[in-house]
């Protein structure tokens, strides 16, 4: 048990650790580069942590608070994600919905923290991720709505656990399940083709623009907090798949890496970023994708012959 | 027993109107202390027995007998209003001082009594059984809430504002009246009791459909809402903390009162429809609306008009719940509710009493007129962002609570597979409203408090005074409280709820309580991990090197305060998509696209009208002036006239009469 849940818990970092990694590898050997090591991230991590800071004269408390506020709720939020058949720590009737809410705490955490520079960029990047975050939750809740509905349960580690032989209905929800969660990924992630991480003008950036005024530890605690956000949506997407497939921790977990990985690498070295005001089409179609998956689960639940 | 009130109040009136005006306040403080604690004992009373108790009985003299009850969902309410009353008239004494001087003694008096009438009218309203002794109640509600209004009359759009409110309010009062003398048309009597008998014999719906029309004018909900948003803004701040926290939940109460009543399976699943409809319409016209103010006051209004949305949408998924016979997302639903109620009476009287610092140190609530303001005002900035957090339903504080109890029922009423469109419906619109309620309250505090200030006033501004901070911190600890133990803070609801979903104590003993325990563990987890990652940061950069510098400009070396982002630019994005909602009314011009150069100083300056509020200054109201001015031609003012307009309707009656019509 005890067991159990503390593999659980190292899975999750060392998922939150391994997309980043895949994600440099992958998009250097398509471009044809040689590309940098796959613990770049750790290293630069390390560089991070080693610096100092400077603060703006217009900020105030909330700016040097936020950045902890920011990786406290993202830790929170991964510890109650299950690894296929392992135990989260935290696990209750309804956590699903505990879920979204502490990532909205990080995100109005940061938001603050940015109209606290009081810098016009920031204040753009606050805007658009307010925005951005309430086009998206629908889509989260109504894809948490159809895995409740489907499995009859509201707790992440039973929803997951709810197979017991072949089922082709809910093989298919779960499948359109994880495509959507993966696509709320890409959001919450901030990866192309919503924002381009590797960007270099501030008006056309969203997360990045918001942090322009930390550095030191404080971005740090923000690029973790980033990573484990990525890796929460990523095993959630995985976990839906492991339920049907092979519903097994050494199987979930690595799927979970590979998923974002390589999806996220294959646009990275693809595609394009959005323009800026195709973004809200790009959310709105999510939410009602998310809309259009619950009615085929809710149809496939009335067992209509189709 | 209205005979007694009456005299109570004419030795009040007496005793306010001899004092000095330093002291009316303290008077008024004291006397809706000493009634706040009588009822919060008696509630508290009523709350842990779950018996019912009568206070007093009167012959009404309209609908026959009536009495003054204490149930436990009136025991709620009354803890409700007991709550923000003390906090509200507390407050009254430190921010009334800036009206020193500028209003007469008399004026002074009107409003302190107003106050206590307003106190003593709701806690009749959530106590009355139905009646007269209710509408006698309603009518009083109303009136004093006028006055309190009026009490900035001088400013035009005050006097406006509370005429609006006074029409509306006895628009709604029509309603009530005809609702209750067609429950004592079938029962002989109008308590709330009779509905039962009234509803099993007919016409259940449109009896619903009724009071819901005339409780929902007080609540606020789509289309009613227009006052709201003229009426708070215009309102001495204290004013409208009670009566966005507290006057409109009246309405609420009603509706809960009507609707719980309901026993029929088909007509509970309908009314539940029609109180979904109307949550999901009322909560996300108020979203989207709030993110578009540029005003605090008036943002803060539209937010009371989504939050009995949100209400409203539990409401709607308790009635459901209940008309497919599922106990429990009834109960949880129900909890979420009326918990909802409790939170939303915290926060909002926090957030309207920072808005009252704010506007007694800057005379304006416009929000680009701030700006750094949390410099200035410490203690005001920590409250308002206590509230905002909690509006916002962040963990760890109660307003997430209430919204999860409130998912937590959608979301089993899903899982069970009862009624899964309509939850889902709810959730989807409970999750956009969540996300909108963030980015308009990001822009209210970090406009306000965060940033460089924007207008040379805000040099001036210091923090108030200890006394109004101190009546700030009655609802602050009751958010931080009811955010930290929610397990606690829903049993006292699930008494209340009890009245109409009889499985909601032990449910929520057996399953509720536990899960909010975990909540309230998960809530700990979270703020121990944010203060442990805080102190290692702190002191890993005591070894290193911090320094201050200026806002990183982004290469730009001559960043202005003008240059940061404003109300109106954070939310433009929304706007963009929800224009078909509003009417913007536009001053000066754009900067254009070609203009390369622009000049250096350009007024810019746009509101955003909410398109329903034109439906009240609309063809149909000049219609109706027009049909008046016809009708006006009959009085002749000549006697012979009149006496033959008498001669008609006697032959009209008699016409009527023999062909039976009459």
């Amino acid at each position: 048990m005890i067991v159990k849940t503390l593999l659980n818990t190292l899975l999750m970092a060392a998922v939150a650790i391994a997309i980043p990694g895949v994600i440099n590898r992958l998009r250097a050997r398509l471009a044809g580069r040689k590309g940098v090591s796959f613990f770049q991230h750790l290293r630069d991590a390390r560089l991070l942590a080693a610096k100092g800071a400077v603060y703006s004269h217009t900020t105030t408390l909330l700016f040097r608070v936020a950045p902890a506020v920011y990786l406290a709720a993202a830790i929170t939020a991964t510890l109650l994600i299950p690894v296929a058949d392992l135990e989260p720590i935290i696990s209750f009737e309804g956590d699903i919905i505990c879920f979204a809410y502490t990532l909205a705490l990080a995100r109005a955490a940061l938001i603050l923290a940015a109209m606290d520079t009081g810098s016009s960029f920031e204040g753009m990047g606050a805007s658009r991720e307010a925005l951005y975050g309430a086009l998206i939750e629908p889509a989260l809740m109504i894809g948490f709505a159809t895995l409740a509905m489907f499995c009859g349960y509201t707790t992440f580690a039973d929803i997951f656990a709810v197979k017991q032989s072949f089922d082709l209905h809910l093989t298919l929800v779960m499948l359109l399940a994880a495509y959507l969660f993966l696509r709320i990924t890409f959001v919450e992630a901030g990866r192309v083709p919503v924002e381009d991480p590797r960007t270099h003008l501030e008006l056309t950036m969203i997360h990045e623009v918001m942090c322009l005024d930390y550095g030191g530890i404080d971005m740090l605690m923000i690029r973790i907090g980033g990573w484990l956000k990525t890796a929460a949506f990523s095993m959630i997407a995985a976990n839906a798949i492991a339920t049907v497939s092979c519903f097994k921790w050494w199987f979930a977990a690595p799927v979970a890496i590979l998923l974002t990985g390589v999806s996220v690498g294959i646009v990275e070295s693809t595609q394009a970023r959005n323009k800026l005001s195709r973004n809200t089409t790009f959310m709105v179609t999510i939410s009602a994708l998310a809309a259009l998956i619950f009615f085929i689960g809710y149809l496939l639940q009335l067992d209509i012959n189709i | 027993m209205y005979l007694h009130l009456l005299l109570a109040f004419a030795l009040l009136a007496a005793i306010i109107f001899a004092l000095p005006v330093r002291w009316k306040a303290w008077a008024a403080t004291a006397a809706t202390t000493a009634a706040a604690v009588a009822a919060a004992a008696t509630a508290a009373r009523c709350l842990a027995t779950g018996e019912t108790l009568q206070l007093a009985r009167m012959q009404g003299p309209l609908f026959g007998p009536e009495s003054l009850t204490v149930d436990p969902l009136s025991a709620l309410f009354l803890l409700i209003i007991a709550i923000s009353s003390v906090s509200a008239s507390l407050y009254s004494c430190g921010y009334m001082k800036h009206y020193y001087g500028k209003k007469s003694s008399v004026q002074f008096s009107l409003h302190y009594l107003s106050l206590v009438a307003l106190v003593v009218s709701m806690m009749m309203v959530v106590t009355s059984s139905g009646g007269f002794s209710f509408l006698f109640g309603w009518e009083m509600m109303t009136i004093a809430s006028f006055l309190l209004i009026l009490f900035d009359a001088q400013r035009p759009e005050v006097l406006r504002a509370a005429l609006t409110y006074l029409i509306m309010m006895h628009v709604g009062f029509v309603f009530l009246v005809a609702g209750f003398a067609g429950i004592d048309a079938v029962c002989g009597t109008a308590d709330f009791d009779a509905l039962p008998y009234c509803y099993a014999s007919r016409h259940t719906l449109s009896l619903f459909v009724i009071f819901l029309i005339g409780f929902g004018m007080k609540a606020g909900i789509f289309p009613m809402h227009v006052w709201l948003p003229e009426a708070h803004p215009a309102a001495p701040s204290h004013v409208s903390a009670l009566m966005s926290g507290v006057m409109i939940k009246t309405g609420v109460y009603g509706i809960i009162r009507v609707a719980g009543e309901i026993t029929e399976v088909g007509q509970l699943h309908t009314a539940g429809i029609i109180l979904l409809a109307v949550g999901v319409v009322t909560g996300l016209w108020g979203a989207v609306q709030a993110a578009a103010q540029n005003d605090a006051k008036r943002l803060l209004a539209y937010s009371s008009m989504e939050n009995v949305g949100i209400i409203f949408i539990a409401l709607g998924v308790a009635a459901l719940g209940a008309g497919a016979d599922d106990p429990v997302v009834a109960s949880i639903a129900l909890c979420g509710a009326l918990l909802h109620t409790l939170n939303h009476s915290l926060f909002k009287s926090l957030l309207y009493f920072g808005a009252g610092n704010l506007y007694s140190q800057m005379h304006t609530t416009l929000l680009d007129h701030f700006g750094g303001a949390a410099k200035r005002m410490p203690v005001t900035a920590a409250l308002f962002l206590l509230a905002t957090a909690a509006i916002c339903a962040l963990p760890p504080l109660n307003g997430f609570a209430g919204e999860f109890l409130i998912y937590l029922g959608m979301m089993d009423s899903v899982s069970n597979g009862v009624n899964v469109l309509y939850a889902v419906g709810g959730i989807t619109a409970l999750a956009l409203i969540g996300g909108i309620v963030l980015l308009a309250f990001a822009k209210l505090f970090g406009v306000i408090f965060l940033g460089s200030p924007r207008h040379e006033g805000m040099n001036s501004v210091r923090e108030v005074e200890g006394l109004r901070l101190g009546a700030m911190a009655i609802p602050a600890a009751g958010i931080i409280m009811a955010g930290l133990l929610p397990q606690y803070a829903v049993r006292v609801v699930s008494a209340a709820a009890a009245e109409f979903s009889p499985a909601a104590v032990y449910l929520v003993e057996a399953d509720v309580a536990p899960t909010l325990t975990r909540v309230s563990l998960t809530a700990a987890l979270l703020i121990i991990l944010a203060a442990l990652l805080y102190t290692v940061k702190v002191r890993a950069q005591r070894r290193r090197n911090v320094t201050q510098g200026p806002t990183w400009g982004c290469g730009f070396t001559a960043p202005d305060a003008r240059m940061q982002y404003t109300g109106e630019s954070f939310a433009e994005g929304l706007e963009s998509l929800a224009s078909t909602f509003n009417s913007d009314i536009v001053e000066g011009r754009v900067v254009d696209k070609g203009e390369i150069f622009p000049p250096a100083v350009r007024n810019y300056n746009v509101r955003h009208k909410d398109r329903v509020g034109r439906l009240f200054s609309a063809w149909w109201i000049e219609m109706l002036r027009m049909i008046n001015q016809r009708i006006m031609r009959l009085r002749t003012g000549k006697i012979n006239n009149y006496i033959f307009f008498a001669l008609m309707f006697l032959v009209l009656v008699f016409v009527l009469s023999l062909f039976n019509i009459l």
